[in-house]
């Protein structure tokens, strides 16, 4: 996955998508609006075959769901010396009400289809969940499709950019991202501005 | 919710239709002058300071700001793609809105498109249906326009020149600067003419490199002129002087009233004559016309929420529903006597309409700041102005005319550039480092006033109220597109020549209406039978009826109108009150 040896994520992806057809006992492509409905079925192939996980009716989002966004988000925009990451930010909070409230149905879709399948890749490229792989499989998997960006036709990738703009969303209105991180110094009462010294001679 | 009872029973010495920059300035100076004033505001009163929370941090807003994810407002795309009106298409969206009006703070201050369509050409129409209208949320950029304006077809044959001079008009800025407030630093620009200004702000670093940049160009940046008080104003108690909260730009508004905005700045103290009375909710259908005298006798109009309707008599009638509404609400007041509409014997009503022409823009960054910590750069009402340069001694090849630019640069609240590719430490270190370093500005530039760009009425399409629809025959011309391309070149130029780093430069041309400096339709002149008003915006046909807004520019120059339509209306309302007491009205 390194640059001198750039993946192929077409060849890829079909081997990933087979792998969880045969783990799910049925053709994952393509999937029924009906049934890509959470209120209907959940749709996030659970790692073990357990009861269906509880999850309160006002969220869009199941908790492992919600992990996972977690987990997403910090990778983008993840904590360093300077400041915390999206996690401490709270963006998944963030991109929940965004997601849930959006009159848009695609982009409602894009989300329970993306997470499906970045979890897929994880799998395949990783052997574990998005969740429990390491800091750097995790960016391994991003990078697959940070680096496949020209590839909107699939759903993926699309997912990726709508993940990355609602991180940068959330993280930098939220007071972690403006205050910590950019240390953003207005919207306060301010006797003078104090600009910079203009050295020019005025007309 | 009723709105509240006005007697409509009484004769007014004037009625105004429309409570914006004209609107508010006819109330200042005619109720100052004595006058029984009744104001008609289509909309409602809105509890602004609670619209605009100009303070509040994203964080603490359930949607971080953006608008409710029931409405939408339109974007480029679907201005280009789409014909009007918009409203179809977006069935999903319970309230659809103007590019302005996409967010939690200017939401309720522009008007629902679908219940207010138009039809014809593509056109961005932004429009702010409340108290004050549009100064509600006005960019506050606030210029002299000079006899290089007035003046222009003296200069390149094109057009008409105005029936006024610069010394005419230049008492009546000065009486705008004083009562209003306006901070700017003097130039002496013959083609720019300096205000009275109160305390200037100062420039961020990046700015004084671009503006030693031009000098070697023998070009001028200067700080934006705002029409916001910066040291207050002794005799106005509504409004507090500009503390430098910033985020001006963010929402536009100004919730402690630093910025002008009409009903604080004008309407309030006003009503505090005694001799203004205001009635919002007022949907104005019509003027009505003495039949016996010919002359307008008042106005009829529908509640906005009971849809009821009402007339109510005035001996004086002053239009100031912006350059749009008023030119449909003359051409919908047609009579027998007057068949083509009001005050329209020329033919020129809705025509001559011309605005600025937006989009050619550039953006980059001043390296030198990259990795520096951070500075408060927003803390005022706006950043700097490039006067025109085109047009003033030479004449230049492909254009007449000009264009200035507004910009800005520096530290914000959200970082003016997160396009970085990838993702990671490395992702949120290049937001962090480069954030304080760009710079960045966008052309306004003098459309062409024509006659063939021109709009009417709609023989079918009609609005929430029954009122039929704007209809829009108007499109950019060759000199504005390729002014466009001479924007475009010389942006690059000056930011090469302050060695900025070049990340963005386009000549892309924004859609029609974008500016919302739209002007022209009920030009003024000296001959009745190629203009609708005179020298003091009064009708050349009737008498008592004045048209006190945008659309009585002769054209458009390049600079933003407010301050004119405001120095403009002051000098006509001069003039209306002493001929309405010399009973020639």
């Amino acid at each position: 996955m390194s640059g001198n040896n750039p993946i192929d994520l077409k060849q890829d992806r079909r081997q990933w998508l087979q792998t969880s057809a045969a783990v799910l006992g049925a053709a994952v492509l393509p999937i029924p609006a009906a049934a890509a409905d959470p209120q209907v079925t959940p749709t996030t192939p659970t790692p073990t075959p357990s009861a269906p996980e509880p999850k309160s009716p006002a969220r869009f989002f199941t908790p492992t769901q919600h992990m996972l966004i977690e987990e997403l988000s910090e990778t983008i925009i993840p904590a360093d010396s300077h400041s915390g990451g999206a996690k401490a930010a709270k963006v998944a909070d963030f991109i929940e009400i965004t997601i849930r409230e959006t009159t848009d149905d695609a982009q409602k879709s894009l989300w329970r289809e993306g997470l499906r399948l970045i979890d897929l890749m994880s799998k395949h490229y990783n052997g574990r969940s998005f969740v429990d792989a390491t800091p750097e499989e995790k960016i391994a998997v991003l990078k697959i499709l940070s680096d496949n960006e020209q590839m909107q036709d699939l759903t993926e990738v699309r997912f990726f950019k709508d993940l990355k703009d609602l991180t940068v969303r959330g993280y930098y209105t939220s007071k972690i991202g403006i205050h910590d991180e950019l240390d953003y110094k207005g919207n306060r009462v301010l006797q003078e501005f104090v600009g910079c010294d203009d050295p020019t001679p005025s007309a | 919710m009723a709105e509240p009872e006005v007697d409509l029973s009484k004769k007014y010495d004037a009625v105004i239709i429309g409570s914006g920059a004209a609107g508010g300035m006819a109330a200042h100076v005619l109720t100052t002058r004595g006058l029984q004033v009744l104001m008609l505001e289509a909309g409602k009163k809105l509890n602004i300071e609670q619209e605009l929370r100009s303070m509040e941090w994203p964080y603490d807003n359930p949607h971080r700001g953006a608008l409710p994810p029931d409405s939408h407002s339109l974007n480029f795309n679907e201005y280009t793609i789409r014909r009007p009106p918009y409203g179809p298409g977006f069935e999903k969206s319970k309230h659809l809105k103007s590019y302005i009006g996409d967010s939690d703070y200017t939401k309720n201050i522009v008007v629902d498109e679908r219940e207010n369509p138009y039809t014809g050409t593509n056109y961005a129409w932004v429009r702010a249906r409340c108290l004050g209208g549009k100064t509600n949320i006005w960019g506050r950029l606030a210029l002299r326009l000079s006899d290089y304006d007035f003046k222009a077809k003296d200069r390149d044959g094109f057009g008409e020149n105005w029936p006024i001079s610069y010394s005419d008009i230049a008492p009546y800025y000065d009486k705008v600067d004083m009562y209003l407030g306006i901070t700017g630093v003097k130039e002496n620009l013959p083609y720019l003419p300096d205000s009275i200004f109160q305390r200037p702000t100062k420039l961020t670093c990046a700015e004084v490199t671009l503006k030693q940049g031009l000098q070697k160009m023998g070009r001028v940046l200067t700080q934006y002129r705002a029409g916001v008080t910066t040291d207050g104003l002794k005799h106005n108690k509504y409004r507090s002087r500009c503390y430098g909260r910033g985020a001006c730009s963010r929402k536009g508004g100004c919730d402690i009233h630093a910025a002008f905005d009409s009903p604080t700045g004008l309407i309030y103290p006003a009503m505090d004559t005694g001799n203004l009375t205001l009635r919002t909710g007022a949907t104005v259908r019509e003027i009505t016309v003495d039949p016996q005298t010919g002359k307008a006798s008042g106005v009829h109009f529908t509640d906005s929420q009971t849809m009821k309707d009402y007339t109510v008599r005035g001996k004086v009638v002053i239009v100031a529903a912006s350059t749009l509404e008023s030119a449909r609400l003359l051409l919908l007041s047609k009579s027998r006597q007057y068949p083509n509409g009001l005050a329209n014997s020329s033919g020129h009503v809705g025509h001559n309409f011309c605005e600025h022409v937006m989009g050619p823009h550039v953006y980059g960054q001043a390296m030198d700041l990259v990795g520096k910590p951070s500075t408060l750069d927003d803390g005022r009402p706006g950043s700097f102005y490039i006067p025109r340069y085109r047009n003033l001694t030479e004449k230049h090849s492909k254009f007449i005319r000009g264009y200035g630019f507004e910009g800005g640069s520096g530290n914000q609240m959200f970082p003016a550039n997160t396009s970085f590719p990838g993702f990671g430490a490395s992702f949120k270190e290049e937001i962090r480092k480069n954030k304080g370093s760009y710079i960045g500005m966008g052309a306004f530039g003098e459309v062409l006033a024509r006659y063939e760009n021109y709009v009417d009425l709609d023989p079918f399409v009609k609005d929430k109220w029954g009122i039929p629809a704007l209809r829009f025959h108007y499109k950019f011309g060759e000199n504005e597109h390729r002014m466009a391309e001479d924007m475009k070149e010389t942006a690059q130029e000056m930011f090469e020549a302050s060695g900025f780093k070049i990340l963005e430069v386009s000549d892309r041309v924004l859609t029609e209406g974008w500016s919302i400096h739209e002007l022209g339709t009920a030009r003024m002149g000296n001959d009745p039978k190629t203009s609708v008003l005179n020298q003091f915006e009064q009708s050349h046909d009737i008498k008592n009826l004045f048209v006190v807004d945008g659309s009585a520019f002769v054209n458009a120059s390049c600079q933003n109108p407010t301050w004119t339509i405001m120095a403009l209306c002051w000098r006509s309302c001069d003039y209306l009150a002493d001929e309405l007491g010399k009973g020639n009205l």
